[in-house]
């Protein structure tokens, strides 16, 4: 029981970083309606950048900075290409372009990072926060929780509180509406794939070292964030954030147990699939009778 | 004094022609009614103006400025509103949300309410809950705060009732008496004539008809045969 708990917690820091993960893509989704397959890969990026000037051997925290302004220009000019030639697209077309964007940017960064060539990741926060039921839980774990309910909290704030966020939801709603009244439409654009950008760095810059970190490995934690995304169904922050936390718990839980721990990957797919079921259970329901 | 001068305007879709080498002007304090049959490339013309469409071809300017390359965001910044078809609220948003968007310096939401004081019991009503008379005068209301020049209004009266089309018919003359240009296009002949001042009839894309409202709706049968053409 208690290994399991510890396994629990374990899970605890890969949770709160599905959590951001997820709840930046449901911001991305709620604001320029695009279903974001190149989340995790905008952060690997700046990551990587992190890793690369570490290695070189500057100090740790410019290097953290310009990861995060490296993150943050990637996902300003995958914004760019999006806004600027896909803006009157289709979800489905969007969503299919940010896959072949994902697949482009693993290309480009296996390349330059040498593949699956091992590298030396900072600890960016070492050590224990506190003990819990006798079980150690880590600064990281605590961090990546406080950073996604953050993004919550500041996001829910930013929607409803602020001019911007006001255009930025009109925009959602009728982009060319939006800009007929004057809203600088690729702006606000351009602002959320930002800022998106800069928070998914920080997060994997933080969750790095506890994964093997080569750039398709962190690429692809964009699975379970969808799948976070998918149980707030791309509409609440709080939900998605919850589904993140719970999801990181229970692929821990599942490291512990032997007969299920090779299989732990799927759970994200699980996720998704039982999500799918059960959204689509009405439809289901009308086409039977 | 604000005008909108359109000259030799060609606009496709899908690489057909729909407008053609069309010359139209709006000045303000005026309303330009533009009729025509389904097809005709009423639509059209306003969304190529309004930069929603490339125009192929022509000149659109605004008090001298040329706009025609420009895009919507800074056409409308230039002084030009367009109201689509179709009533475009935002709707998540509620009836004061969708005002304060639209919200330039200068502006002010009483100017809204003051034009139309039906939306202030609904101000803070889901705009996707209004009726389609509301959604209407929201969308009008939601123009005017971004401070134009000149007002485009594509098809205001579809699916209203003539009690509500009367109402904004004569919202839409009181913002012309106060010194805006409107262009109105609009299938409600009789009554777009009557508060109008010039009169555009197009028909496949080219005016066919340009002179005075008045004399126009005075004229029934001439309409009738500038829409069916022969």
């Amino acid at each position: 029981m208690n290994a399991l708990l510890t396994s629990a917690v374990a899970g605890l820091t890969a949770g709160g970083t599905y959590a951001l993960l997820g709840v930046c893509a449901v911001f991305t989704y709620r604001l320029v309606a695009v279903v974001n397959f190149t989340g995790a890969a905008i952060g690997t990026a700046g990551t990587f950048v992190l890793i690369a000037l570490y290695e070189a051997g500057y100090p740790i925290w410019p290097s953290v900075a310009a990861g995060i302004a490296a993150g943050t220009l990637v996902g300003v000019a995958i914004g760019y290409i999006m806004t600027r030639w896909f803006g009157e697209a289709s979800a489905s077309t969007k969503a299919a372009v940010t896959v072949a964007l994902l697949v482009g940017v693993i290309a480009i960064g296996l390349r330059l990072t040498g593949g699956q060539h091992p590298h030396n990741m900072p600890e960016l926060f070492p050590g224990s926060a506190f003990r819990m039921a006798g079980v150690e839980v880590t600064i990281a774990s605590v961090l990546t929780i406080g950073l996604a309910a953050l993004f919550t909290i500041l996001a829910d704030l930013f929607l409803n509180r602020t001019k911007v966020g006001l255009n930025l939801r009109a925009l959602a709603d009728r982009p060319m509406a939006a800009e007929l009244l004057g809203i600088r439409v690729q702006l606000l654009s351009l602002l959320v794939w930002g800022m998106t950008g800069a928070f998914t760095t920080f997060a994997l810059m933080i969750i790095a070292p506890q994964r093997s970190p080569n750039f398709m490995t962190l690429s692809l934690l964009v699975v379970p964030a969808l799948a976070a995304a998918l149980v707030g169904l791309f509409r609440s922050f709080w939900r998605t954030l919850a589904g993140g936390i719970v999801l990181g718990l229970v692929e821990g839980m599942a490291s512990s147990i032997d007969s299920v721990s090779q299989y732990r990957s799927a759970i994200p797919f699980l996720v998704v699939l039982a999500v799918l079921l059960w959204s689509q259970r009405e439809a289901r329901w009308d086409e039977a009778r | 004094m604000s005008r909108l001068v359109v000259s030799n305007l060609s606009i496709n879709r899908s690489e057909l022609p729909v407008v053609s080498s069309l010359d139209i002007a709006v000045e303000s304090g005026a309303i330009s009614v533009v009729l025509g049959a389904n097809g005709a490339g009423k639509t059209t013309l306003l969304e190529g103006l309004s930069g929603i469409i490339p125009v192929a071809g022509g000149t659109i300017e605004i008090d001298g400025r040329e706009i025609q390359k420009a895009r919507p965001g800074v056409r409308s910044r230039e002084g030009l509103a367009h109201v689509e078809q179709g009533r475009t609220v935002f709707r998540q948003l509620t009836t004061e949300e969708n005002l304060r968007v639209s919200l330039h310096a200068g502006s002010d939401l009483d100017e809204a309410y003051a034009l139309f004081p039906e939306l202030v019991q609904r101000r803070h009503v889901k705009a996707s809950l209004l009726s389609g008379g509301e959604q209407q005068m929201l969308v009008i209301a939601r123009a005017l705060l971004t401070r134009p020049k000149v007002l485009l209004i594509d098809e205001m009266s579809a699916g209203l009732a003539p009690v509500i089309v009367t109402r904004l018919m004569s919202a839409v003359r009181k913002l012309a008496d106060n010194g805006l240009a409107v262009l109105l296009v609009e299938q409600f002949a009789a009554l777009a004539l009557s508060i109008g001042n010039r009169a555009y009839v197009m028909r496949r894309g080219r005016v066919v008809h340009d002179g005075d409202c008045l004399k126009l709706l005075k004229s029934p049968d001439e309409l009738h045969r500038l829409y069916l053409g022969g």
